[in-house]
C-alpha cells in the first residue's frame, strides 16, 4: 500500500509546518535533528539571535520529553509514551516561528503540570528572571536529570506568552501539546 | 596534580583544565542528557584544585559556549559560584567568556552570569581568545 505522502504534506504545508520529528526521541537524535533545525534556519538566512532562541526551544522541549519518560520507565503505559513524541518547527506570516511539540503523559501527572504552566504563563519577563535565577541557584540534587527550568527557560524566550492544551485520551492518558514562539525581525 | 581533558561530543563542550597553567577551558555546546553527569567530574576537579593552588596563581577560565541548556546552565552557574569563593577568599581569579559579537541571546546568557558573580568577569567578542 502507498502511503499518501502528497497529502500529509499538505497538512503540514496547511499548517506552516517547515519541519516535523515524530516518534521516539533519544538524546542522540535530538542532538541529530538540533543540528539539522540550525542548519535549516541558516540556509533560510534567519538573524541568529533568532536561530539560537529557536534551536533553544526546540532542546528543551524535546529534551523535558525524553527526561520524562526517563522517569516513567516502570509505569505500564512506558512504551506507548514513548512513541507518542512529536516536534514541529512552523512559521506564520504574522507569529514568526512557533516551536510546538507534543507528547502523551499520564492523567495523574496532568493537574501538577497545568497548575506549574498556569503560574508561569501570568507571570512577566522579569518575574521568570527572578523565579530563573531563583531555581538556578538551588542545590543540584544528584539524581535528578532535570533542573526544573526549561519551562521557565522556554516563557522566558518565547516571544508570546505559551500556550498549552492537555487533551484526555480516555486510557488513562492525556496528550499534552506546548506552543512556543519566535517572532523575526522581519518574519 | 593532573590534568583534565575531555573531548567534545555533538552536545558535551571540550574541556581543557590545566593545573600548571591556571587555564580552564570550556569550548562548545552543552546539551547532555544528564548535565549532572557531565559536569561533576569537573567540579570535583576544581574543589580539589582551589584547595591546593598557591595563593600567586593567577586562574583564568576562558568559556566558549555557542549553546547552553537549562540543566547544563545550573551545574555552570554551581562551577562559577565555586570560583567565585576562592576570589572571595582572596584568589586571584578571572572568568574570560567570549561570545559571537552579533548574537544578542548568547551574549544575555553571559551577562546574565556575570550579574550574580563578584570576581572579574570579561566578555569578550569570539576569535579574539587564545
Amino acid at each position: 500500500m502507498m502511503i499518501d505522502v502528497l497529502e500529509v504534506q499538505q497538512a503540514l504545508r496547511a499548517r506552516g509546518i517547515l519541519i516535523c520529528f515524530s516518534g521516539r526521541l533519544s538524546q542522540a537524535l535530538i542532538a541529530e535533528y538540533g543540528e539539522a533545525v540550525k542548519s535549516y534556519l541558516e540556509t533560510e538566512h534567519r538573524p541568529q539571535n533568532e536561530v539560537y532562541n529557536i534551536f533553544s526551544l526546540f532542546i528543551e522541549q524535546t529534551q523535558n520529553i525524553n527526561k520524562y519518560n526517563v522517569a516513567k520507565a516502570d509505569s505500564p503505559h512506558h512504551g506507548l509514551l514513548l512513541y507518542s513524541s512529536i516536534v514541529t518547527i512552523g512559521k506564520q506570516e504574522e507569529a514568526g516561528y512557533m516551536v510546538c511539540s507534543g507528547n502523551l503523559i499520564l492523567n495523574e501527572d496532568a493537574e501538577a503540570l497545568q497548575t506549574y504552566l498556569d503560574s508561569l504563563i501570568v507571570m512577566d519577563k522579569t518575574e521568570l528572571k527572578a523565579l530563573y535565577k531563583m531555581k538556578l541557584k538551588a542545590e543540584i540534587a544528584p539524581e535528578e536529570t532535570g533542573a526544573g527550568l526549561g519551562l521557565i527557560d522556554m516563557a522566558r524566550k518565547s516571544s508570546t506568552k505559551l500556550e498549552y492544551s492537555i487533551v484526555d485520551q480516555n486510557n488513562g492518558l492525556s496528550f499534552f501539546t506546548l506552543k512556543a514562539t519566535v517572532r523575526g525581525v522581519s518574519a | 596534580m593532573n590534568p583534565l581533558y575531555v573531548e567534545s561530543t555533538k552536545s558535551t563542550p571540550e574541556v581543557r583544565f590545566d593545573p600548571a597553567g591556571g587555564t580552564l577551558v570550556i569550548t562548545g555546546q552543552s546539551y547532555p542528557e544528564n548535565a549532572f553527569r557531565f559536569y561533576e567530574p569537573l567540579m570535583n576537579w576544581l574543589d580539589d584544585y582551589l584547595e591546593h593552588m598557591k595563593q600567586s596563581t593567577v586562574v583564568t577560565i576562558e568559556l566558549h559556549l555557542p549553546y547552553v541548556n537549562t540543566s547544563s546552565t545550573k551545574c555552570l552557574m554551581h562551577l562559577l559560584e565555586k570560583l567565585d569563593k576562592a576570589f572571595a577568599s582572596g584568589k586571584k581569579v578571572e572568568v574570560r567568556w567570549y561570545c559571537d559579537e552579533e548574537n544578542e541571546a548568547e551574549q544575555e546568557c553571559a551577562e546574565e552570569f556575570k550579574e550574580d558573580l563578584q570576581l572579574p568577569f570579561a566578555i569578550l567578542p569570539r576569535g579574539t581568545g587564545a
